[in-house]
């Protein structure tokens, strides 16, 4: 590069660290983290010479900054739970059911501007310290409030469940780009390698709709997607060995091909990649036994089990996957995302039909496990560390989808999310809604500030975490950036 | 920020019973807050502005509009010029109307809504609406905040941009003649040795004839030699025994096969169309299909483009022209938009910057929503290459019907056209009149219908035995009659349709004329500033484009044709370079410009820009054939190098910049998954072309989709033995296998794979059904060719993965497996051979090349 072009090089990447990224020889062993910190790029130039030993792209690095949280567990209610039903509590709207008014909606629907109010179907009380407002839906988690931060001015660009999901995961509406967990583990890596750095959980009705573009890497290398994890049976995919081939067996297959590998690596020393390959058997061997004893949920005691809700048939599923969460966040794993929900219509939180019935069914599935989850990462310590999210990529409206009957189309004008732990000012209310729960009116908030305070949590500046893709810095939070929502920041 | 968001919150609806009064409602029933007609004066204006104004702004305006030099749309509030300038939409207040001023009407949330984190309260509004009409006074500081910056401006188009190397014309350099050249055997090595000879580096020495004949037959057709055609190459010492093994692959049908790859990665394409339906494309895999031919007939690049851009426009367009076109069809579509006008401008986006990365290696679509800040490519010039595309018909618009009208077409001659047209329209006429006739009829019959009869009406197939019921009451026999036949004749109308003539995905134009194309402030739909015209990137001081329209009757405007004449012209600086570049780059490993999409400012240096100016213009010269490139490549020294390295040059050169040796490779998703079939004796190599296979996807990763398994067949054992470019490409839901070796991410165009190294991949290849049956597969196949002796089973096994002979130490390495695997774990010779078989299958020689 001529020197009078130099100084456009904003990104301050050395010329070595451009070049693993522009185009050419791409390997994942050689990827450089493109933080916009020197020391960290220092560190973290490793082997696309083909000379310096071969280093795990998942490798753990220190933050950009003094991080509050290590993990993430990101309660995904998919389906988009209504505010107004859970957490945001409306009371100038009762005793106005079936009334019809003027409100500007955007749904599934379209755009409409008048609408029959749908009363919510709970009550509402004051909880905790903070007297903050919960429905019935949530008896359990109420118990909590005072640790949790809730947002009620969230906004996202889509109404739509597709784009809608994408622009909560990865940032954006259009298909592509990295989910917020690759972003994660890119720029911390992750301490345990013996298991997946990004872990899944779904829904045992299905997945979220369109699957895996959910926990994609996008443009990043596959190292850092996320792995399907399940709570029962095999947790991942081909973890198992076939039938009949032991442990033992494995082995001596293990170390065979490691003595062809070397035999062939010897000519070959320069080549890192060899050896990362070689390594790389030697990891998975690991992750064999070590995801195993993960998902040993028998491990735990009958209290701790009970405290999930294990023991009752509707909140097993749920209750197993929050209590595994717990186990792999204890383990080193950087970002779980739970789904509640899958499939379509009611098998989620998308309350087209019968609002009552679908949120009894989702809320009475989650609100244990949800409430035990949080608990038990309280008296284990490890509620400081670990940061809790829980929302949908939208929430609903006041008033009915169509001309009978309870159901709420979809609403990205304004919703709850909520977080706790981590760094998070428990008992807190950010932003409002207006009278209806139809859209934001105070401190309004975009996903990209979600985004944003779950970095700056994790020790990020969310504005110089940076992966050059397509002759730009890209970044989780998009070119203009965002800020962390400091005021639910403890 | 999108546009949708919402302007007043509740209304009442007056008038109807039900008479609400919020304070909510009542405040958006307010008019905007406007000043009294006749503003007091203020005693002090500036005191005013310290006071009530600035506080205003610091706290809810300077961090996006000033603060640290920046400022959000170009709008600058840190000074009354700044304001008064305004930003990307104009001044930000109008002294002459100034209840009019973009300012008022975005802290009034009534078009722009500022700040977006909440309208301000109505006070706050005042004060803003006030200090417009006093005509917007100052205070103490003339700056808040920080002084914007103007250091870091996007590049210019000027005299010293032009004269960047890549925009420069190409030049036909002579290789360097140089005295030691018993080394070099083609122009290429004199460029390479020249190079090397700077530094003192020496080429590595020639490759082992294993190690080159197992290098080229990957290189061209993605498949290993076989055993025999191994042994046929070591055993010919004459002159041209490698020339004869790159002639023979580059007329094998793998050939186009293994290159089209390439080209399909570099054009983002997939089957389906990605977002929550993630629907299949029709007919998609006619465009795979061309493009394995066109490699396969050795189409010339510049015919090969223009066909893919403008095939359709061309003069005498062909099925094969039409299904080209296909180009414009396989990125991800949206069929649900948030915002459709928007969703227009995603879609050309994804055109302007597929087509400039692709051809032109310019990132231009980092221009769309400001000046390219790395690289002299105006807004302006983006919007003028999207001139191009502007007419393009959207892709669909949701439903299947919308996108057969807009993306599909019947490919036949004229004649076979003409005549399928007329019988789609008789069918339809006929279909049509049946189906009036028969609602009267059906109206007549549904009014007498009594009791469960409504309901079992609902089931069509019951309706005749119904209405024969109702003869002599709501019908006569003579209407039943009638009523029966046409039921029968609208069922064989609508089972029997012109079988119709094949079909292709293309692009599809809404015309002959082209609504204009503005610049979009910020990218945004809705924010449309000053039109431009079709043109070219102004640094590349390009001819006007020479657009013509097509002949009568073709309903497109012809400039995607000037676009494709432009690009493939001779005189192009950028096409031929990048093109002959990405061929050195699938040869080597990498290219002579390593960032092989971006030729602009922010690409890397070519490290022999001669050679690449001299293969650009031999590609040229040579009627740009392709088939003729990879033979003048691949029969140079610097090809038919060694892997190995000398310490001194890894010290000088760790990167290989110089080209002192050739570069191992990891073998790609495709060659993996196709090798592991070929080394078993299953791959079915035969079977070309065609809509697309389904392999088998295990359950868990199928629980992944909404509705699991949906939009994923089932294909014939010898079907799933086919190549894996015939895999269903489905952007949702990708093959484990193959996206765990980092198959091509589809989203966007694709210039090179990653090589990534994961537990993941040891995971699948050790215990995936896939692998697991293969390795059955290969056991039965060594114990077919080799009978029971483990020896001889070993040694196949091995001549099969690695392409050569095995050593003695090689195959008693695979022996003590095979005898621990039965004495110490109980297993069977049959069993043993079989894990003996996944064992080989996870060896570093099987997938990397030297």
């Amino acid at each position: 590069m001529s020197s009078e072009h130099k100084h456009r090089n904003f990104c301050g990447r050395t010329r070595r660290e451009f070049l693993w990224q522009a185009g050419a020889g791409f390997t994942g062993t050689a990827l450089a983290a493109l933080l916009g910190n020197d020391g960290f790029l220092n560190r973290q130039a490793v082997a696309a010479d083909g000379a310096t030993p071969w280093t795990n792209p998942l490798a753990p690095r220190a933050p950009q900054l003094p991080a509050k949280a290590k993990s993430v567990i990101f309660l995904y209610m998919y389906g988009g739970p209504s505010h107004i039903d859970t957490f945001d509590y409306k009371p100038t709207m009762k005793g106005m059911d079936n009334k019809t008014i003027e409100v500007k909606t955007f749904g599934r629907g379209g755009h409409k501007n008048q609408g029959r109010i749908v009363e919510t179907r709970w009550d509402f009380a004051q909880h905790g310290q903070c007297g903050q407002w919960v429905s019935t839906l949530f008896p359990h988690l109420a118990t909590c409030v005072d640790d949790i931060a809730f947002i009620h001015s969230m906004t996202a660009d889509s109404p739509i469940h597709g784009s809608a999901m994408l622009m909560m995961n990865s940032g954006k509406i259009l298909s592509g780009s990295p989910c917020l967990g690759s972003w994660v583990n890119y720029g911390l890596g992750t301490p345990n390698e013996n298991l997946p750095g990004f872990v899944v959980m779904l829904d045992p009705r299905g997945g979220p709709i369109s699957g895996a573009k959910n926990w994609s890497s996008g443009y990043m290398p596959a190292t850092y997607q996320a792995t399907v994890m399940r709570s029962g049976g095999t947790p991942i995919l081909d973890l198992a060995s076939p039938e009949g081939v032991t442990r033992e067996m494995q082995r001596e297959m293990l170390d065979t091909i490691r003595g062809f590998n070397e035999e062939h690596q010897q000519l070959r020393p320069d080549n890192s990649n060899l050896s990362a390959r070689i390594a790389s058997y030697e990891l998975a061997y690991k992750m064999q036994a070590a995801a195993p004893d993960a998902v040993d949920l028998r491990q735990e005691d009958e209290r701790t089990r009970s405290l999930y809700g294990v023991d009752e048939k509707q909140t097993e599923v749920f209750g197993r996957q929050c209590l595994l969460a717990r186990r792999l966040v204890e383990r080193g794993v950087r970002f779980v995302q739970l789904y509640s929900g899958g499939n379509h219509n009611d098998a989620n939180w998308d309350a087209h039909g019968d609002l009552k019935e679908n949120h009894d069914l989702h809320a009475g599935e989650t609100d244990k496990p949800i409430a035990g989850l949080l608990k038990d990462l309280k008296q284990r310590g490890m509620l400081d560390e670990t940061l809790v999210v829980w929302g949908g990529e939208f929430g609903r409206q006041p008033t009915a989808e169509y001309e009978k009957g309870t159901g709420r189309d979809h609403n990205a004008y304004g919703f709850t999310m909520w977080m706790a732990g981590g760094g998070i000012k428990g008992g807190t209310s950010y932003g409002k809604t207006d009278e209806l729960g139809s859209a934001a009116v105070e401190n309004r908030l975009e996903v990209k500030q979600l985004h944003a305070t779950i970095l700056h949590q994790l020790g990020f500046d969310p504005n110089r975490l940076s992966y050059f893709y397509n002759g730009l810095d890209q970044k989780l939070v998009g070119v203009e950036g965002a800020e962390p929502i400091r005021e639910i920041i403890a | 920020m999108p546009s949708y968001l919402p302007r007043v919150l509740a209304n009442l609806l007056l008038g109807t019973t039900a008479v609400l009064s919020w304070a909510a409602a009542a405040r958006a029933e307010e008019p905007v807050a406007t000043a009294s007609p006749e503003p007091a004066a203020v005693a002090d204006p500036a005191a005013f502005f310290d006071s009530e104004v600035k506080p205003l702004l610091a706290a809810h305006c300077l961090k996006c509009h000033g603060a640290d030099g920046k400022a959000k749309g170009s709008l600058f509030l840190t000074n009354r010029e700044g304001i008064l300038k305004g930003g990307d939409s104009g001044a930000a207040v109008s002294l002459e109307a100034p209840a009019e001023s973009l300012l008022l009407e975005a802290v009034n949330y009534s078009g722009y809504e500022m700040p977006p984190s909440g309208k301000l309260a109505d006070e706050q509004i005042a004060v803003f609406t006030k200090w417009v009409e006093f005509g917007l006074p100052w205070g103490s500081d003339a700056e808040l905040g920080e002084k914007p910056t103007d250091d870091h401006g996007p590049p210019a188009v000027d005299d010293k941009a032009k004269a960047f190397w890549s925009f420069q014309p190409v030049t036909h350099p002579q290789p360097p003649s140089l005295r030691d050249n018993a080394w070099i055997r083609t122009p290429i090595d004199a460029f390479v040795l020249a190079k090397l000879n700077e530094t003192g580096l020496k080429p590595a020495p020639p490759a082992s004839k294993t190690a080159l004949i197992r290098r080229a037959y990957y290189d061209l057709i993605g498949l290993p030699p076989s055993p025999e055609e191994v042994a046929a190459f070591l055993t010919d010492d004459s002159p041209g025994a490698f020339e004869r093994v790159v002639d023979t692959l580059l007329e094998s049908p793998h050939y186009g096969e293994r290159w089209g790859r390439h080209w399909l990665d570099l054009v983002r394409y997939a089957e389906t169309n990605s977002y929550e339906r993630d629907g299949a494309k029709p007919f998609v895999w006619r465009y795979r299909d061309y493009v394995i031919q066109s490699f396969n007939n050795d189409k010339p690049y510049n015919q090969f483009v223009t066909e893919q851009l403008a095939g359709d426009e061309l003069d005498q367009p062909t099925p094969e022209t039409i299904i080209a076109t296909g180009y414009y069809r396989l990125g991800i579509w949206q069929d649900e938009p948030v915002d459709p006008e928007q969703e227009l401008y995603e879609d050309l986006d994804d055109l302007v910057r597929t087509t400039g990365e692709v051809f032109l290696g310019l990132t231009i679509g980092c221009a769309r929503c400001h000046d390219h800040k790395l690289d002299p490519l105006p807004q302006a010039d983006y919007y003028r290459l999207l001139a191009f595309f502007r007419n393009v018909r959207r892709f669909g618009e949701r439903s299947p019907e919308s996108i057969e009208d807009a993306s599909v077409r019947a490919i036949g001659n004229e004649e076979e056209v003409r005549r399928n047209e007329e019988q789609i329209a008789a069918h339809k006429q006929q279909t049509r009149e049946v189906r009036q006739e028969l609602r009267k009829l059906n109206e007549q019959i549904f009014a007498a219908l009594v009791g469960v009869e409504k309901d079992d009406w609902k089931t069509d197939a019951m309706r005749v035995e119904i209405a024969k019921r109702h003869i002599g009451g709501a019908l006569s026999q003579e209407e039943f009659d009638r009523y029966a036949e046409l039921t029968a004749k609208r069922d064989e109308l609508a089972n029997f349709r012109p079988s119709g003539l094949d079909k292709a995905l293309c692009v599809k134009e809404h015309g002959r004329e082209c609504p204009p194309t503005h610049v979009l402030i910020r990218g945004n739909a809705h924010a449309a500033a000053a039109e431009v015209t079709p043109g070219f990137p102004s640094v590349l001081s390009p001819p006007e484009p020479n657009i013509v329209l097509p002949a009568e009757g073709v309903s497109s405007t012809g400039r995607r044709r000037a676009l494709a004449q432009w690009i493939t012209s001779p005189e192009n600086p950028l096409t031929a370079r990048v093109m002959v570049n990405r061929i050195w780059h699938y040869h080597f490993g990498r290219g002579i410009v390593r960032s092989t999409s971006d030729f602009g400012f922010q690409g890397i240096q070519p490290t022999h820009p001669e050679l690449l100016d001299w293969l650009a213009s031999e590609f040229v010269a040579g009627g740009w054939r392709m088939k003729r490139l990879h033979k003048l490549i691949m029969l140079s020294s610097a090809y038919q190098m060694s892997s190995e390295a000398s310490e001194q040059a890894l010290a000088a050169d760790p990167i290989n910049d110089h080209l002192w040796r050739f570069e191992m490779r990891r073998l790609s998703a495709e060659e993996i998954r196709d090798s592991i079939l070929a080394a078993n004796g299953s791959l079915n190599r035969g079977a070309m072309f065609g809509p697309s296979i389904f392999v088998t996807i295990p359950d868990e990763v199928l629980a992944g989709q909404s509705m699991p398994g949906a939009g994923w067949g089932k294909s014939s054992p010898a079907e799933t033995a086919r190549r894996t470019i015939y895999i269903h490409a489905k952007r949702s839901l990708a093959v484990p296998l193959i996206a765990s070796f980092d198959g091509p991410e589809t989203d966007a165009s694709c210039p090179s794979r990653f090589v990534t190294t994961q537990p993941t991949q040891a995971l699948g290849m050790l215990n995936s059904r896939f692998v697991n049956e293969q390795a059955e597969q290969f056991a039965q196949y060594l114990r077919t060719q080799g009978g029971d002796k483990p020896e001889t089973q070993v040694a196949i096994a091995l001549r099969r993965l690695f392409q050569r002979e095995p050593t003695p130490g090689e195959i008693s390495r695979g022996l003590q497996l095979l005898a621990a695997l039965q004495s110490k774990h109980g297993l069977s010779p049959e069993a043993a051979l079989k894990q003996f078989c996944v064992t080989a299958y996870n060896l570093n020689e099987f997938v990397y090349l030297d």
